[in-house]
């Protein structure tokens, strides 16, 4: 029996504890990864562990790069993570900046602008599509009411206004995050520095330009990679509002993944889009990384 | 602070109080429909207020859907992840909070990076493994796909807690003769009690929201569906009755609100956890 307790036995210990950590990661993650890069190498329709397996081929990343639908998904990719990034951080800074203002009831106010993160992703998306429905929708009647549009949009057949849709979900589910991350960075800014700018005649639009923004720097750009990510990453949202349609417009590389996968059953091209999307994110989260290497040491 | 004066005071009520009406109107939104009769669905101008709230609607749903089995099924995954991610988070916050291991900062790196894999590329490899395990369209399927993400996520808000607890606690411990596992469960893990709730509500959170395992791993055993395969499925199948629809999503949303009012004050600790601390 090794006594722990004694200093000599105490790393191991460590290691002990995490020890099923470590052999989980390996069976969970890092052993599904290097399988899917076995299978985008492989010629097979619906992959499988054992038996039989396809010789080593290069088809699949062939078939990716002259395929419309993958540069297709890289495009529809991008514009997405441009729009839903840009609208969730301004609506995320104004809201924590709203709500950091001093008054009664503050601690509500706080509690309710942030709640949309509490309603699930499917639950949202199906009320959105609730009132984005072109017969019946709210929005649709508003929009009319106030005269901005002549006729009902389809935002199930039209294939801009689709991808706006999944925008308009996208945003109100992203943007409370922005929002809870960007209070937690204005709290950490001192009161002093206010005071000493107001003291030098700043005004309010100085201040928030070469106090409140430089300070807030870093916390912006970690949130920007996070939300970047998660639209990366999101296939719920798109699934059940559009399932990638129509023609396309509102497919991404991650419903792409997942319909060549398990709508059509060609894994081994899934497989292929799904790594290149994975070397894309690694690419990406290098900033964050990187930022958070540099606040450790 | 210089004193606001009236009206200032008055146009930042209007403002939050706008702002929070409009940002919350579609949950405002999915409780109305919810609640009105299903033929004034289709009425234009719509209704902005339940003058005739329906509350059968609720006991409708449970009649017609297997919605209380979604609840269940939903209930059991998330309970199990919560406790198997837990379990091996701790000791692994732990072991990377106190200990200076070899790795130890390419673990933490590791977790970090965890969270940026995209889902739908772990689901083909997973779905293999499942797949020969016997394990698809069982629940536990769902448990272990849910832990890739939950338990980097709790290993590492977990050690953002361990971390403002003072190693002194477990020395004195130790010199009392306290084993070192029994120092951890009988003298940490109580002084960090309020950090292990907060990280099994957000495993708990996640689990709950997760649409894509079940929905490839369960859609072919209807008496394993979770709620959000259930809510989708509704969708795609009974366009015209969106008060059922609503009040179901009602329902699934109410817990994880439930849990998200206790859990607010812990939330921007845990959400920033894994992005910079």
């Amino acid at each position: 029996m090794i006594d722990f307790s004694s200093p000599r036995h105490r790393a191991k210990f460590g290691y002990l504890l995490l020890a099923p950590a470590v052999l989980m990661m390996a069976l969970i993650i890092i052993y599904p990864i290097l399988l899917s890069v076995d299978i985008s190498l492989q010629d097979v329709r619906i992959a499988r562990v054992g038996g039989d397996r396809e010789p080593w081929t290069l088809e699949n990343y062939d078939w990716l790069v002259r395929s419309g639908e993958f540069w297709n998904a890289v495009w529809v990719t991008a514009k997405m993570v441009l729009t839903v990034g840009g609208i969730s951080l301004a609506i995320g800074l104004a809201t924590a900046l709203l709500v950091n203002q001093k008054f009664r009831g503050r601690a509500l106010a706080r509690l309710f602008v942030a709640l949309p993160w509490a309603v699930p992703e499917v639950v949202a998306t199906v009320i959105w599509a609730w009132m984005l429905d072109s017969s019946f929708g709210v929005v649709n009647w508003a929009l009319l009411k106030v005269g901005l549009i002549g006729a009902p949009i389809q935002f199930a057949s039209n294939a801009t206004a689709a991808f706006f849709a999944v925008c308009f979900v996208m945003i109100w589910k992203g943007y409370p995050l922005v929002s809870i991350m960007l209070l937690a960075g204005l709290q950490s800014i001192p009161e002093e520095q206010y005071q000493a700018a107001r003291v030098d005649g700043a005004n309010v639009w100085q201040r928030f330009l070469f106090i409140t923004l430089p300070s807030l720097a870093p916390v912006i750009g970690v949130t920007a990679v996070m939300t970047t990510l998660w639209v990366f990453r999101d296939f719920a949202i798109i699934y059940v509002l559009t399932q990638g349609g129509p023609i396309g417009s509102t497919t991404t590389l991650s419903i792409l993944t997942f319909e060549q996968s398990f709508s059509f059953f060609r894994m081994g091209q899934g497989a292929a889009v799904g790594v290149v999307t994975l070397v894309i994110c690694a690419f990406i989260s290098r900033a964050l990384v990187g930022r958070f290497a540099n606040s450790v040491h | 602070m210089q004193k606001r004066s009236p009206l200032g005071t008055f146009g930042i009520y209007a403002t939050v109080i706008f702002t929070c009406a409009a940002l919350l109107f579609p949950i405002y939104w999915m409780i109305l429909t919810a609640l009105s009769p299903r033929t004034r669905l289709r009425e234009y101008p719509p209704r902005f207020w339940p003058d005739d709230p329906q509350w059968g609607v609720f006991a409708d749903l449970l009649a017609t859907q297997p919605f209380a089995l979604w609840m269940w099924n939903t209930i059991l995954v998330a309970v199990a992840t919560m406790i198997l991610s837990l379990t091996v988070g701790v000791l692994a916050a732990y072991a990377l909070s106190r200990h200076r291991l070899r790795g130890g900062q390419g673990l933490g790196l590791f977790i970090l990076t965890s969270k940026m894999l995209p889902a739908t590329l772990l689901v083909i490899p997973l779905f293999a493994i499942f797949k020969s395990l016997g394990l698809v369209g069982s629940l536990w399927s769902v448990v272990i796909a849910q832990a890739t993400l939950i338990v980097p996520f709790a290993t590492w808000m977990l050690k953002g807690y361990f971390d403002t607890i003072p190693p002194e606690l477990e020395h004195a411990a130790l010199v009392d003769g306290c084993s070192p596992l029994g120092a951890l469960v009988r003298v940490v893990l109580p002084v960090a009690a309020p950090g292990l709730a907060a990280t099994a509500l957000y495993a708990f959170v996640i689990s709950w929201s997760d649409f894509l395992y079940a929905r490839t791993f369960l859609t072919t055993s209807e008496s394993k569906w979770t709620l959000n395969v259930g809510i989708a499925t509704l969708k795609g199948e009974f366009v015209t009755d969106w008060n059922t629809i609503m009040a179901a999503s009602l329902m699934a949303a109410v817990p994880i609100i439930g849990v998200y009012l206790f859990l607010e004050r812990y939330l921007v600790g845990g959400l920033s956890s894994g992005s910079d601390k």
